[in-house]
């Protein structure tokens, strides 16, 4: 008697785990079509404007496109560091610009009063300080959040205006204009760091693919990375398992400061000439880049792979929008809607992952082993 | 909510007044940094005279933006030129912010200014503010933009959009030998004058049937949006000859690109404004002309009417007056400085 009961209980059973783990298949399926939803936006992307024009899909199209794409990209990877934390980085259009007339200010000549000379530094010189200017600024972002306990959003605001303000007062609000430097003065070389073409790519595009890299391995193989995402995910949990939560928070602003410097100086130097209005707006852009990739601006969740892929779309879309020659005010719609979109399908997926992890964890817990 | 409902009110209260208090913070921040940047000189001894008569007393200078060189030449050109006359000045900006010029103007009526000479934010937002300014008994100036009323500004002084961009357009036929494909890039869609500089080019290159337009672009005002919109037309298509673009910081990206190119030589490009840095890349060989909007000349136009105003009562003969522009190639960009000619 008792064994036929528990004959018929365990086919029950059977059958419920059978369909939990085939409605987890299921779900598995759907997860990695929402997974890949941003690759595939962009291979329709590049199909459509393919299609439509005949200079998109040629390689110096592309390459130019993707030189284009990687001043967004190196903001945006600095940027996915702070929104992994669960912050935002509001200030790296400013400190883009901040760099870029700081590089022209040093390429036009330090006046050293004391010694009544001015000094030209060489190139290397110029662009370790602009780095550093940009983290000083990402560390001021840092110690106002950590230290001071501002809102990110506000104390970046805040230092958006200060960043900018400070440009236009070094620059008096003029042009740095002919930044290519002086064969006399021992300071050329500046134009190559934008229009340089190591191994017949420019040097922006190396540059972004190194960061990538850097940002990956800091990501996924340092103590570093897994301090970031436990921050994010839950900061108070993190702070009692011992992670240096104060630390991560403020070295994530300054690596993101210097991403935007080197920015900033990939942009002054292919137009060899430094404004300090560059980079206005440019920190949304990095935003939408981040999102658009998939991470979480509430933070713990995001990327590389997934900026990058945002960066792309980004910068595809409005590259072919000109190419096939759409009205801007058109691109400007367009882009909006792909931003919305791209989050309407994360909180799909998100929806996905966790009925997903439900039937999952169904089928599991009965299965009989 | 209704089981919390103090603390659901306490919430909603903080919440409605927290937007509040942080607008006033940011009101009072930005009125207290545009006073202390006003720069206020004091000149004369005796500012407490009653208007009319003699010079002397404040006058108000409201520009748009200082980060645009070219406002900042206005800005200069009628803060020099006012104080040689003798009068205060307060220079401040609005960045084209019509609620900000709003504040500004009060601000100008409350020290009970003798004019403000204004670069407004706005044709049809200004003139509420300036009828304003009018009604508190102080005559405003216009440079650079017009307003669509007459009738309330002492006078309008603009530079002749229209006729320089003809200038340029000209020049750009003849220099191209009346034939080729050119890419025009045109300024921020919004901004009245990417219009008329717009179609005053098109009005003098739309009578040569061998020139080919075959791309217009906006890049709104932007070196550097210039740059990369004119790297992916070059993409599309290397058979240019020519780009004729709305300003020079964007004629100026049309350079970069196009000597990243190696197109440079090959190609010729024309801006408007008259900037220095285009003024160098025409004695560069890398621009070919730029027209020069004397921004300097209209602002201190501006201040001699409104000290004439002042001491003698007498109102500028025109509302509405035009400052012709001048075409700058290689043969005279020696004769320039900023925004002025030497």
């Amino acid at each position: 008697m008792t064994v036929d009961t528990n004959v018929a209980r365990t086919e029950t059973a059977d059958a419920e785990v059978q369909e939990a783990a085939a409605r987890a298949r299921r779900l598995f399926v759907l997860n990695l079509v929402f997974e890949a939803r941003a690759f595939i936006a962009l291979a329709v992307l590049i199909a459509v404007f393919g299609f439509l024009s005949d200079s998109f899909l040629t390689v110096t199209n592309l390459i130019t496109m993707t030189k284009h794409v990687a001043i967004n990209a190196v903001l945006a990877l600095g940027m996915l560091l702070v929104i992994l934390k669960g912050g935002i980085d509001l200030s790296v259009g400013s400190i883009l610009g901040l760099s870029g007339v700081v590089a022209g200010e040093l390429l036009g000549g330090v006046r050293l009063d004391i010694f009544g000379v001015v000094a030209y530094p060489p190139v290397w010189v110029v662009v370790i300080i602009c780095l550093g200017v940009g983290t000083a600024a990402g560390l001021v972002n840092g110690i106002l959040v950590t230290r001071f306990k501002v809102a990110p959003f506000i104390a970046t605001l805040g230092t958006l205006y200060i960043a900018r303000g400070i440009a236009l007062l070094m620059s008096n609000g003029q042009t740095y204009p002919r930044l290519g430097g002086d064969p006399s003065l021992d300071n050329t070389g500046f134009g190559w760091i934008g229009t340089g073409r190591p191994l017949g790519l420019p040097t922006s595009i190396w540059f972004m693919m190194v960061l990538a890299l850097a940002v990956t391995l800091l990501l996924t193989k340092t103590p570093f990375g897994r301090w970031l995402y436990a921050t994010g995910g839950n900061e108070r949990a993190a702070e009692l398992s011992g992670v240096p939560v104060l630390r991560v928070k403020t070295l994530v602003y300054m690596i993101s400061g210097a991403c935007a410097a080197a920015s900033g100086l990939i942009i002054a130097s292919e137009l060899t000439s430094a404004a300090p209005q560059a980079g206005e707006t440019f920190e949304l852009n990095a935003i939408a880049a981040v999102v658009i990739g998939g991470a979480a601006l509430s933070g713990g969740r995001g990327t590389v792979r997934g900026t990058l892929v945002g960066a792309f779309v980004i910068g595809f879309l409005a590259d072919g929008l000109v190419i096939v020659g759409v009205s801007t005010f058109w691109q400007i719609l367009i882009k909006g809607a792909v931003i919305i979109l791209a989050v309407v399908l994360d909180q799909g997926q998100q929806r996905f992952q966790r009925r997903g992890a439900a039937a999952a964890a169904v089928a599991a817990s009965r299965r009989p082993d | 909510m209704s089981r919390f409902p103090v603390r659901g009110r306490r919430g909603r209260r903080i919440a409605a007044v927290a937007p509040l208090l942080v607008g006033a913070l940011f009101m009072t921040a930005c009125g207290g940094s545009s006073d202390t940047s006003a720069t206020s000189t004091k000149k004369s001894s005796d500012s407490s005279s009653p208007a009319g008569e003699e010079a002397g007393g404040l006058i108000a200078i409201i520009t748009p933006s200082p980060d645009n060189p070219f406002f900042k030449a206005e800005a200069d050109a009628s803060k020099a030129k006012a104080e040689e006359l003798g009068y205060e000045t307060s220079v401040a900006s609005h960045d084209d912010d019509v609620n900000k010029q709003s504040e500004l103007i009060d601000a100008a009526i409350s020290r009970k200014a003798k004019a403000i000479i204004l670069d407004n934010a706005g044709a049809d937002a200004s003139i509420g503010p300036i009828q304003k300014a009018v009604d508190a008994g102080i005559p405003v100036f216009l440079i650079d933009r017009e307003i669509n009323q007459t009738g309330i500004a002492s006078a309008q002084i603009v530079s002749n959009n229209a006729q320089g961009a003809q200038l340029g357009a000209q020049s750009f036929v003849e220099a191209m030998g009346e034939k080729g494909n050119y890419v025009e890039l045109v300024g921020k869609e919004s901004d009245t004058n990417a219009g008329v500089r717009s179609g005053g080019y098109n009005d003098v290159i739309s009578q040569y049937p061998n020139m080919k337009r075959v791309v217009q672009e906006t890049a709104n005002w932007d070196q550097q949006e210039a740059f990369t919109k004119m790297e992916t037309i070059l993409q599309r298509n290397r058979d240019i000859q020519g780009v004729i673009a709305g300003n020079d910081t964007m004629a100026l990206g049309a350079v970069a690109a196009l000597k990243a190119a190696g197109l440079i030589k090959k190609v010729l490009v024309v801006g408007f404004d008259g900037s220095p840095d285009a003024i160098a890349a025409i004695k560069a060989g890398e621009m070919h002309a730029t027209v020069l909007q004397p921004a300097g000349g209209g602002a201190e136009e501006a201040v001699m009417q409104a000290d004439k105003l002042i001491r003698t009562g007498e109102k500028p003969a025109e509302e509405k007056q035009s400052i012709d522009c001048e075409l700058i190639t290689k043969d005279n960009a020696d004769e320039f400085g900023v925004f002025a000619r030497l």
